[in-house]
């Protein structure tokens, strides 16, 4: 894997009960939820559109996609705005975490990870629990690709293309 | 090398110009040979282009841009006049110039070709020196067809066998406007006042200002009482529309880009078909979305081949018909109603109506009696029809339209139209109008299943609403195949609410809005909500759905991919609204093809004027009338403000395109009513404009329950109609038009 002793800074966050983070480099802006327009027919965790400065960003719901429980707190989510080949993208996630930096000699191979998806590829054991790392790239290809069956709401047994 | 790529994108977009330019001269130059200034701007050109070579290292375009300028060194000195022999050698050199630059763009090397035979050629030519510089040749200068016509191969003196005398020239000085002086006069003065500005930067400028104006729109919608905010706001106000105005206008670039290589595609085409061509340019300023003006390059060629090939005969048969040999080609660009409008006209042989008619009756297009009713002008549309013109029947006829059909697919593309206008023996014009812009359009704001989504209003021809209560029009046919009878046609229907899978079962069938629109020559109406507060008016109408010009947005990828959203906009509001891909629609619906089977013919005008539905309305002093809803464009209200004056008339400004404004009362000969704070207008499609006729209120669109009982003795009334149990009132809309035009 990589080089040891480099570390790369993370974005962490939470989705219902589990911790993820993402390269922070990949992270263009963090925002309140906030009026999302229905898109209909969307692909399933395509949860809409808003509006950001000037741009028609799409939201995606990270619990939908990773097949994640959420429970119904009522309180407004966070949107992760991630720049994919020149689109942006929203990542909806219960609620922003600190700002950790993952060495990188320290990262696992996700065959344990609580959640299993394609594009968790790596997980961390930070000092009171798990971080799932995620690479967005991944999350947006497997909502281009051709449309596929709604993904199992929980318990997704394993990763890869369904 | 790849060190040096930006560097070298830099010189290939820079040459690039320079070659346009050169073009631009050396046509100019074959018309007024003394012309020192055009010899020094040629040099400078091909001087710069081998000093930037050299700086490369691309060899064979150093040696090559050597040769020509030291031929052009010679004109320039007047050792050497510009002779056929001379401009053929430079435009070879200027082919091959641009043939290496394209292997530089493609490969990065300046490919295989050897071009040391045109060296020689180039310097044999220079060897030459002129015994006597001739006098200014008012007449056109001849050309060397071989030289010309074969871009790009060397030319061997042999081959410059003098065949015509064909010749791109300038127009007389009582033309309206030509290519040739606003280059000159734009030349070095344009290039020190403009600077090169990435195109991501630009539209990002237009999306925050788009951020502002919905901010500002917000705040005008703060109370407050303090006179200070209150001037503070409306100086934010003004500063953002004039921003808005002037962020817009970076998109935009002035249709000379496109035109500026014509005079060289005419030169060139005149030279091979052995025809003289007089090429008149105007309105080359006329400003167009940058994106646009690349995706009209194609199609505009083509109709420029097409009238140089088929349309203008060669000199002799010319002469023998009493025109000037040399046949005219006009390009002229103008704004019309929010549109640019691109006519391409020449004054040839024009398009033998009768053959048309009779290929589009034997293709079945037609059958006999429609097509001996349509008019010539119907008739001619009929070439761009799809594989229409390849008909060996009418190329031999009437010489003209190969591949039309392409045109007009590229220009409906972008939203635009194009037709065709001739008369044997007289010419043929081209029309193509195509939207100023992309980005901004205008739509048609919709609600159904509680969202909102929003139509390109030029697709959008007729709203019908549809009533379970009433005789009027409605959705018949199966479940999974409905279609609407609109005047006589059947039309397939979507209900949106239900594609969209925003209800399981559509709530419109019977209340809804059917949105009637027409997309690659097929129609069909969409069904939206509307009606359901139980209200009979047009009012009703009118809240389903509004008018707004948006600004398109890309939605991404992800979403693209659907199909059936085209962008999105956000509305003054805030809202996010997506735009429907009408195009998208249409393919996933996949409608039967019924439309055809059912109607005569396309629909055509004549039975447009058999219309049997009427917007019923009542003037300013309470008088009911009614209108042929055909020939309604669209409603809307003013504040009485708006209205301007210009002359004796009212107009209502929009963009930089006035309407002018009849008022109802005035025109029925009665005493205009006391403006009010609002003005409804009922826009008609009368002139190119269009006419506003300011009415009291809308009432309703109904079908005519009896036929047009004619009565000539009112003024500005045709007759009367019995319209949802009433006697009413049916305006004239002939002389509606007339008193527009002169009033």
């Amino acid at each position: 894997m990589p080089s040891p002793a480099t570390t790369i800074r993370c974005c962490a966050f939470r989705v219902g009960g589990d911790c993820f983070a993402l390269d922070a480099d990949q992270v263009a802006e963090v925002i309140r939820e906030a009026g999302v327009a229905r898109v209909p027919l969307a692909p399933a965790g395509v949860l809409g559109l808003v509006h950001l400065r000037g741009r028609i960003v799409p939201i995606i719901d990270l619990a939908d996609r990773l097949g994640i429980r959420r429970a119904a707190t009522g309180r407004a989510g966070t949107h992760l705005i991630i720049e994919s080949q020149g689109d942006q993208y929203g990542l909806l996630v219960d609620e922003m975490l600190d700002v950790i930096d993952i060495p990188t000699d320290r990262v696992e191979h996700p065959t344990d990870a609580a959640v299993s998806h394609e594009a968790v590829v790596g997980v961390f054991a930070a000092a009171e629990r798990l971080v799932h790392l995620l690479d967005p790239e991944r999350m947006i290809q497997s909502l281009v690709r051709p449309r596929t069956p709604t993904p199992a709401r929980h318990g997704a047994s394993h990763g890869g293309p369904r | 090398m790849s060190d040096n790529r930006e560097f070298i994108e830099e010189f290939l977009v820079e040459s690039s110009e320079n070659l346009d330019q050169l073009d631009r001269d050396l046509i100019a130059l074959e018309e007024r040979p003394d012309d020192a200034q055009r010899v020094a701007s040629i040099f400078r050109a091909v001087h710069t282009i081998k000093g930037n070579s050299g700086f490369f290292g691309f060899s064979k375009l150093g040696a090559l841009a050597h040769s020509g300028e030291h031929l052009l060194g010679k004109l320039r000195d007047g050792k050497l006049t510009l002779d056929d022999r001379v401009a053929g050698s430079l435009y070879s050199m200027v082919d091959a110039v641009r043939s290496i630059l394209r292997s530089i763009e493609e490969t990065g090397g300046e490919g295989d070709h050897d071009y040391r035979e045109l060296s020689r050629t180039l310097a044999a030519v220079a060897a030459e020196e002129a015994a006597t510089p001739r006098p200014a040749d008012p007449a056109p200068a001849p050309v060397s067809a071989a030289a010309a016509a074969v871009p790009a191969v060397p030319v061997s003196p042999a081959a410059t066998v003098a065949v015509s005398a064909p010749a791109v020239t300038a127009p007389s000085a009582t033309a309206p406007s030509t290519v040739e002086p606003p280059v000159a006069a734009a030349g070095p003065a344009a290039a020190e006042s403009t600077v090169r500005v990435d195109v991501g930067l630009l539209a990002s400028i237009l999306d925050l200002v788009g951020e502002l104006v919905l901010a500002r729109n917000q705040l005008r919608s703060i109370d407050s009482e303090d006179p200070a905010v209150q001037a503070v706001s409306q100086r934010i106000n003004a500063v953002t529309g004039a921003l808005q105005e002037a962020a817009v206008k970076t998109r935009m670039q002035p249709i000379e880009h496109v035109f500026s290589k014509f005079p060289r595609t005419v030169r060139d085409l005149a030279v091979a078909c052995g025809k003289e061509v007089q090429l008149v340019v105007d309105g080359a300023d006329t400003e167009l979305d940058r994106t646009l003006v690349e995706s009209i390059r194609d199609p505009l060629t083509h109709l420029i081949r097409n009238a140089v090939d088929h349309g203008i005969e060669a000199p002799d048969v010319r002469a023998a018909q009493g025109k000037p040999r040399a046949g005219r080609l006009t390009l002229r660009a103008f704004n019309e109603s929010g549109q640019v409008t691109i006519e391409v006209s020449d004054d040839g042989a024009g398009i033998a109506v009768e053959a048309v008619r009779e290929k589009a009756v034997a293709r079945g297009l037609i059958d006999t009696t429609a097509a001996a009713t349509l008019s010539d002008d119907r008739i001619l549309q009929f070439i761009f029809e799809p594989g229409f013109s390849t008909a060996k029947q009418v190329t031999s006829v009437s010489g003209r339209g190969v591949g039309m059909d392409v045109v007009k697919t590229n220009i409906e593309a972008i939203g635009g139209t194009v037709d065709i206008h001739s008369r044997a023996g007289a010419g043929t014009t081209v029309r193509v109008r195509v939207p100023l812009t992309l980005a901004i359009i205008p739509a048609l704001i919709v609600r159904c299943g509680g969202e909102r989504f929003a139509l390109p209003q030029t697709a959008v021809s007729e709203l019908v609403p549809l009533r379970p209560d009433r005789a009027g029009p409605r959705i018949e046919g199966l479940a999974d195949a409905p279609v609407m009878r609109v005047r006589g046609r059947l039309v397939p229907v979507v209900f949106l609410d239900r594609f969209l899978g925003l209800r399981a079962e559509t709530a419109c069938r019977d209340q809804g809005t059917v949105v009637l629109v027409r997309v690659d020559d097929r129609e069909f109406g969409l069904v939206v909500d509307g009606m359901q507060a139980g209200g009979t008016g047009s009012r009703d109408l009118l809240e389903a759905v509004s008018l707004s010009t948006v600004v398109v947005k890309p939605i991404g990828g992800l979403l693209a991919q659907l199909g059936l959203y085209s962008g999105a906009t956000v509305l003054g509001d805030g809202g996010v609204v997506l735009i429907l891909d009408l195009r998208g629609i249409l393919k996933a619906a996949a409608l039967p093809p019924i439309e055809r089977e059912a109607a005569p013919v396309e629909p055509c005008l004549e039975a447009t004027d058999r219309s049997d539905r009427y917007l019923v309305c009542t003037t300013r002093a309470g008088r009911r009338i009614a209108l042929p809803l055909a020939r309604v464009v669209r409603l809307e209200q003013y504040a009485a403000a708006d209205l301007e004056p210009l002359g004796a008339r009212l107009v209502i400004r929009r963009g930089d395109a006035f309407t002018p404004v009849v008022d109802a009362d005035a025109f029925l000969g009665g005493r205009q009513a006391e403006p009010g704070e609002r003005v409804q207008i009922v826009v008609l499609d009368d002139r190119r404009s269009g006419l506003g006729l300011a009415v009291g209120g809308i009432l309703d669109v109904v079908t005519a329950e009896s036929d047009l009982q004619p009565d000539l003795a009112a003024p500005g009334i045709c007759g009367s109609l019995a319209l949802g149990g009433l006697a009413t009132e049916v305006l004239d809309l002939a002389s509606t038009a007339n008193l527009g035009q002169s009033a």
